[in-house]
């Protein structure tokens, strides 16, 4: 009776030991099938329509009591399992500008990054590493955490009218802009769909800068595929 | 009178019903030309001339209310083309958003000088100067 007991225990642990097993490796391969959440929720982002951007709930930012100060400051998200860029954040003050020319930032690859040239985009290559937070903003040189892949149109049309108005009302007032510009990736993919940016300047509660609005990552003439960065010349383009 | 307004390179003058951009040099510049006559403006442009408020002339109903001869700093309306003697452009020379955009034909004007210079926060601010024409 006691050796049956014994023998009983004995197969419980071995049994114990192999369900511990089994649920190691059931987590790692759910872990690895199972795509991440979505970074961004498109639902309210109609489809590009031709302009760059477009406002979202009135221009009125997301950004709490809890988040207005007047000192400056600025954070990166950790890049996710995908190397992918995540949220950016800052309170942009003079003393965080740069005070000297941007450096050489090629060395960072951003997720997607499959380059081809098209004669019709400014400088001809479709892809430009665009700064989530621009360095006329906040002086990041080679960051990863707050370069991804973008488009010639996204860079230059979509984001940069915004940042320059930012960087003008700072220079001009000495007063804070709150910051946040969020990338949208859309399940595991690699290149994001827009990016969202959100601006309030504190000193004046809104007065003076206020806006919040999803910037296009797309290339008129160009097809994307972003779940790769892949991207070939657009039928109505070559034809 | 004389409206001045400043534009971007979209003749931008709005977003989200505020002013694209501003620079003290600008200001500076335009009270300059007003020589010993009052800037007219509008309530929302007033604290940007803060720093010298003995040159300005605040009124709701500025356009109305200038004289011939007169400069009226243009931001958050459009301009009444009609009544315009000439005209001064401050171009920024760079891009912003914009949802309301300059509504006025230039044809109807003669651009009688243009200067460049440098901004406080602006690499360089092209200021353009024009007369009605003959009808």
């Amino acid at each position: 009776m006691a050796k049956q007991q014994t023998k009983t225990i004995h197969l419980t642990v071995k049994q114990a030991l192999l369900v511990v097993v089994l649920l190691i490796v059931v987590s790692a391969v759910r872990w690895y099938l199972t795509p991440p959440a979505e970074t961004y929720s498109m639902e309210n982002i109609p489809p590009y329509d031709g302009t760059p951007y477009v406002v979202l709930n009135d221009n009125q930012p997301s950004f709490t009591e809890e988040d207005m100060t007047d000192v400056s400051y600025e954070f990166y998200s950790d890049l996710d399992e995908l190397g992918r860029c995540g949220v950016t954040e800052a309170c942009i003050g003079r003393d965080l500008m740069p005070t000297e020319k941007r450096g050489d930032i090629s060395s960072v690859k951003p997720t997607g990054w499959v380059q081809n040239q098209y004669d019709f985009v400014d400088g001809k290559s479709l892809w430009n590493r665009c700064h989530l937070i621009g360095f006329q903003l906040a002086g990041e040189n080679a960051n990863e955490c707050n370069l991804i892949t973008g488009t010639r149109y996204l860079n230059v049309e979509g984001m940069l009218p915004f940042e320059n108005l930012v960087a003008d009302y700072v220079k001009e007032t000495d007063n804070h802009v709150l910051y946040r510009v969020t990338p949208a990736f859309q399940g595991t993919e690699l290149v994001a769909r827009g990016v969202q940016m959100e601006a309030y300047s504190v000193e004046d509660s809104g007065d003076g800068v206020c806006f919040n609005v999803f910037c296009y990552n797309v290339q008129p003439g160009v097809e994307i595929d972003y779940a790769t960065g892949d991207n070939w010349l657009a039928e109505e383009a070559a034809a | 009178m004389i409206a001045a307004v400043c534009i971007d390179d979209r003749n931008g003058l709005l977003f989200n019903r505020r002013r694209l951009s501003r620079d003290r040099a600008q200001q500076e510049d335009l009270l300059a030309l007003c020589g010993k006559k009052p800037l007219w403006l509008a309530p929302y442009s007033a604290p940007l001339f803060d720093w010298a408020p003995e040159r300005v002339r605040v009124e709701e109903k500025f356009l109305e209310q200038a004289a011939p001869g007169d400069i009226c700093f243009v931001e958050d309306r459009q301009l009444p083309a009609e009544k315009l003697e000439g005209l001064i452009l401050y171009r920024w020379n760079r891009a912003y958003p914009s949802d309301v955009r300059l509504e006025l034909d230039l044809s109807r004007f003669a651009l009688t000088e243009r200067a460049e210079f440098s901004g406080t926060s602006h690499e360089t601010i092209t200021r353009e100067r024009y007369t009605r024409k003959e009808d």
